[in-house]
């Protein structure tokens, strides 16, 4: 026990002794362990806040959409469901009514001119019970309500354009909504608009379900029907039931049935949490990787620096087991200190992704609780990392001689590699050179020192490169888009139109645009391919003067049909310029459409990341047997006339479904992924942190090791300005030399992050590698700037140095 | 004398490989030591001695030849077997004290007597220090003591392991002539009380109060005997 007891008191000495030190290599296995916990409990408090929030509002399970344009009486379609075989297990079903609309919500400071949907739900006794919806501001809907025109806004249009929570909407053609709060509704947890895209600036407006009879022109009809089937009821039957029952009842009327698990926004958001933790994954395992190197480097430099205690023990008999005893000690110690440290940074980091998330995707029940299990986890990879850490020096060093491990000269001995230096005719006095005989007479402690940096520098150049290349993709992809006409804008019609349709010449022939494109848009597949790629086809006019695409390879002037593709997608296809692929595309016949394969050769390349974005010339129309047919119109302002001003302009025509100019399309793709990279900041900021530690503690620790050094040129009569200025050159050399090291290693980190990761990751993306400038300044400021001067936070020891102390045999 | 020897040295050699040369710092060293002697190996810097200390100690093996120390063959003798020896039979006095900085003096002891005792009843700390004057500093560290204190916590951390070889190696080379006696009257005394006490130095003065006088030349023994003139008396030095 008394032993015990002396080996603590000697290990709190050990540490005492190098607090700034023990208190950095903590801190950085802290941000490791804390940075992998936060991350990795990320997670799993979405995915319980999710499955919470579904739960509180009552998500539906079976969904039954009328086809486009089609209703029914909501009383018919109740009685259908009530009159299945397996209506019993019917907990709750409620009709709907959805119907588009175009929303004016402008404010003094922003024209907010959107698409959007007005959803009229059953509000009797507190309803809707099927898909609720939760409250965030102002009040819910009431049975009241029915009588006028009152609404709930959905969060997200408020939150996106920063709208009081009560207020006036106005709806095209005049109609104006009082809204009376803001709330959320499962099917609506992230905006889709009727396309299907997950970026469409998109107003949901919720009103009672008569409201929107009225409004929408389809008194007592409905063309939704939304379930919740009893706990452990046999859900397959009544899915098949309802199908049949509402087809029999409908007779032509097609419909779609949809089960809670295929919910188009429900999978984005647990689609979104499997990808997102992908990338958490590998910041977390880069940051630890870096910690745990970081805490290696420096626990071998402590361990070295017992070296000649260690020798003592030998010379004293004591085991090699026992010797281990006090850096273990140390290293447990540090590591438990770093751990409890961890804790509160994975804290703190969990609090500032729940407040990011939270903003981002609001929802009504946010779980943040304490994940024991996983900080569990964390913990212990936090403790065995730098105890592994500190075994493998350890055990170096009780593996020497013990003649060598007393000996006060033997690791400068041979004098390094300085006599190559010796034979340099460098200019200047022996005191210049120093810094540089230093750097290489001793190149294990220089290698030691310029890895520990090289680690943390190759740690921030991996994981900021990464945002600096999604940056660099959204703005690639943003030219692309905006190309030479910030101006344009695209008008989606709300359904297809004959081009000489009254709606579509309405707008071709608008006096206040100079130039209107009429097209398509389509989906579609690609093949060959693993499963095929999904793409989004847009029929424009190759020549046109009002925007093409960029042809980076192949040339857009053509003879025949042929597809303008993605780099991303011709390389995911393995196809090139003049090579054939399958689109699969829809194909007028009748009244309705049929999937038809078209061999199609490449025409070009366009540089778009996105690989689901595909051109084909407007004179191939054909192909979908859609000539003279369009549901897209691109224009441009005539001169004087201001983009606000064609929005308002539009806004309300028949036919019109939304228009949105092209600087909007692509700044709502940059609003969303920003808030991602909020994300990112984060993490990025915990590594900036644990990179000044690694240089800072490496430096300091390598100034440590020239304390006998220094206090020989003190003696020699040196100033203390000159020795800082030794050291000051030393650090320099190897903060250089560490910083070099550490970008090429770091891009080479993210070429490979790039290459092999996120590829798999994000499939649809072409993300381009890029390091940018002020990624590089930041390291090489980190790398070089902080390390250099960090001899200058010893200028207090080193004045106060007592100089024949260290003079003698460093004990 | 007629004893057993305790230390015994035959053909010993060691040879170091630098670079494409091989230097030899000890050639053909033959000693036999008898237990309780006080023996002073004598040379100058680069002779050997602290080479031939560190054999005898177990902390480096002869190139050639063998040594035996309290009936222990160290050569060809296990990692394992080398520690014990160190522990149970050795006790090394450094020039340059080898305190451990984060121990006080008496943790300093008793950490060598609880290493060399292994739960085994030793010596007390405190009673060792006090026996080398240092009754009074018991409870500082190496920094805040005078490089003569630090010996004497050397020496009193080398007797508190009860081993029956002292090696010294220089022990007053760092000490100024006052406190140089004091620490070689400690020494003399362990001799007296049987414990057989090797020092080495190059210091010609502290060979004069030796039973014996091992001189080194070149890594080979150039003299062995009795101090010219006899053994003088601890008073009488002076250097």
């Amino acid at each position: 026990m008394r032993g015990l007891a002396l080996w603590l008191r000697w290990s709190w000495r050990d540490l005492r002794a190098r607090w700034l030190q023990v208190a950095a290599i903590a801190l950085i296995i802290a941000i490791g362990s804390g940075t992998y916990s936060g991350l990795t409990s990320v997670s799993a408090w979405r995915q319980a806040s999710y499955d919470a929030s579904y739960d509180a509002l009552d998500m539906y399970d079976l969904r039954v959409a009328l086809t486009t344009g089609s209703f029914a009486d909501a009383d018919r379609l109740l009685a259908a469901a009530a009159a299945i075989p397996h209506a019993a297990d019917i907990a709750a079903a409620e009709p709907r009514l959805e119907v588009p609309i175009q929303v004016d919500a402008s404010t003094a400071d922003e024209l907010v001119l959107v698409p959007g949907r007005l959803v009229g739900v059953d509000v009797r006794d507190g309803g809707p019970h099927v898909s609720g919806i939760a409250t965030v501001e102002g009040r819910g809907l009431r049975p009241d309500d029915a009588a006028g025109d009152t609404v709930v806004v959905d969060e997200h249009l408020v939150q996106r354009h920063d709208l009081a929570p009560t207020g006036t909407l106005r709806l095209s053609g005049g109609r104006e909504l009082r809204y009376v709060g803001t709330g959320l509704s499962p099917e609506n947890f992230f905006p889709v608009d009727d396309r299907g895209s997950v970026f469409a600036d998109f107003a949901v407006v919720y009103a009672p379900l008569s409201t929107v009879q009225r409004v929408g022109g389809h008194p007592g009809q409905a063309n939704r029907l939304v379930l919740r089937v009893r706990p452990g009821a046999d859900r397959d039957a009544v899915e098949r039931e309802i199908e049949d029952a509402l087809a029999a009842e409908l007779g032509d009327v097609g419909l779609t049935v949809t089960r809670q698990e295929d919910d188009q926004v429900l999978r984005l958001l647990y689609d979104d949490i499997e990808g997102d933790q992908r990338f958490y994954d590998i910041f977390a395992v880069l940051i630890l990787a870096g910690a745990t190197f970081a805490a290696f480097n420096l626990t071998v430099r402590i361990v070295e620096a017992q070296r000649r205690e260690i020798g003592i023990g030998m010379a004293l008999g004591v085991p090699p087991r026992t010797i281990a005893v006090r850096p273990m000690l140390v290293g447990a110690q540090v590591a438990l200190l770093g751990v409890a440290f961890g804790v509160g940074v994975g804290l703190l980091i969990d609090e500032l992704m729940a407040d990011l998330l939270s903003g981002f995707f609001p929802l009504p029940v946010w779980e943040f609780a304490f994940r024991p299990g996983i900080f569990l986890r964390g913990a212990a990879l936090g403790l065995a990392l730098p105890l592994a850490a500190t075994a493998v020096p350890v055990r170096r060093a009780v593996r020497v001689t013990p003649v060598e491990a007393v000996s006060t000269t033997h690791r400068t001995a041979s004098g390094g590699l300085a006599p190559l230096l010796s034979r340099l005719p460098l200019p200047g006095s022996s005191v210049t050179q120093m810094p540089f005989r230093n750097v290489l007479r001793e190149p294990r402690r220089t290698l030691l020192t310029a890895l520990g940096i090289a680690a943390a520098i190759t740690t921030l150049i991996g994981v900021i490169g990464m945002v600096d290349s999604f940056v660099a993709t959204i703005a690639a992809g943003d030219d692309e888009i905006v190309g030479d006409t910030p101006d344009r804008l695209t008008v989606d019609l709300d359904g297809f139109a004959l081009v000489d349709a009254p709606e579509v010449t309405a707008i071709t022939d608008d006096p206040m645009l100079r130039a209107a494109e009429t097209g398509l848009t389509l989906g579609g597949t690609l093949e060959p391919g693993d499963d095929g790629i999904d793409v989004a086809l847009y029929t424009v006019d190759l020549q046109s003067d009002l925007w093409v695409p960029t042809a980076v390879e192949g040339d857009l002037d053509h003879d025949g049909p042929g597809l303008v593709l993605s780099e991303k997608a011709a390389a995911d296809l393995g196809v090139g310029v003049g090579d054939d692929v399958t689109l699969r595309h829809p194909r007028r016949e009748g009244v309705g459409y049929r999937w038809v394969e078209s061999e199609l050769a490449v025409l070009a390349l366009h540089p778009n990341p996105y690989r689901f974005i595909v051109y084909l010339d407007d004179e191939w129309a054909s192909l979908f047997d859609l000539e003279g047919v369009v549901n897209t119109v691109r224009v441009a302002p005539a001169d004087g006339v201001t983009v606000p001003d064609v929005q308002r302009d539009l806004f309300g025509q028949e036919g019109v479904a939304s228009v949105v100019p092209v600087t909007d399309l692509a700044r709502s793709v940059r609003d969303q992924i920003d808030e991602v990279f909020g994300i990112f900041r984060v993490i990025e900021g915990a590594v900036l942190l644990m990179a000044l530690l690694i240089a800072f503690n490496a430096t300091s620790i390598n100034l440590d090791e020239r304390a006998r050094e220094n206090a020989t040129l003190f003696a020699f009569g040196l100033p203390v300005s000159r020795v800082v200025l030794v050291a000051v050159t030393e650090s320099l050399v190897i903060g250089v030399l560490g910083t070099v090291t550490g970008v090429i290693a770091g891009r080479l980190l993210l070429a490979w992050l790039m290459a092999a990761i996120v590829p798999g990751t994000l499939p649809d993306i072409g993300v381009v590698t890029y390091l940018s400038a002020s990624t590089v300044a930041t390291a090489l400021v980190l790398g070089v700037l902080a390390v250099t001067i960090a001899p200058l936070l010893t200028v207090r020891r080193l004045r106060r140095m007592d100089i024949p102390s260290t003079l003698r045999v460093v004990e | 004398m007629g004893s057993v020897p305790v230390i015994e040295l035959e053909a010993v050699g060691r040879h170091y490989e630098v670079g494409d040369s091989r230097v030899t710092a000890l050639h053909d060293v033959d000693l036999s030591v008898e237990p309780g002697e006080f023996l002073v190996v004598l040379g100058p810097s680069g002779c050997g001695k602290t080479t031939l200390l560190n054999l005898i100690g177990a902390l480096d093996t002869p190139s050639e030849g063998s040594v035996r120390v309290a009936g222990h063959a160290l050569e060809g003798a296990g990692r394992k077997d080398l520690f014990r020896f160190r522990r149970e039979t050795v006790s090394f006095v450094f020039q340059s004290f080898n305190l451990f900085p984060a121990l006080t003096a008496r943790e300093n002891v008793q950490f060598a007597v609880d290493v060399a005792r292994r739960g085994r009843p030793g010596p007390d700390a405190s009673e060792v220090l006090e026996r080398v004057g240092l009754a009074t500093r018991m409870d500082h560290f190496s920094h805040q003591l005078s490089g003569g204190e630090q010996q004497r916590v050397a020496i009193a951390r080398a007797l508190a392991t009860g081993n029956p070889v002292l090696l010294a190696d220089e022990p007053t080379g760092e000490l100024d002539f006052r406190t140089g006696v004091a620490i070689l009257e400690l020494l003399h005394e362990q001799a007296h009380a049987g414990v057989t006490v090797m020092i080495v130095t190059h210091n010609r003065e502290i060979s004069r109060v030796a039973d014996r006088v091992v001189e080194l030349s070149s890594g080979t023994v150039v003299g062995d005997g009795p101090p010219p003139g006899g053994t003088a008396d601890i008073a009488s030095l002076h250097w």
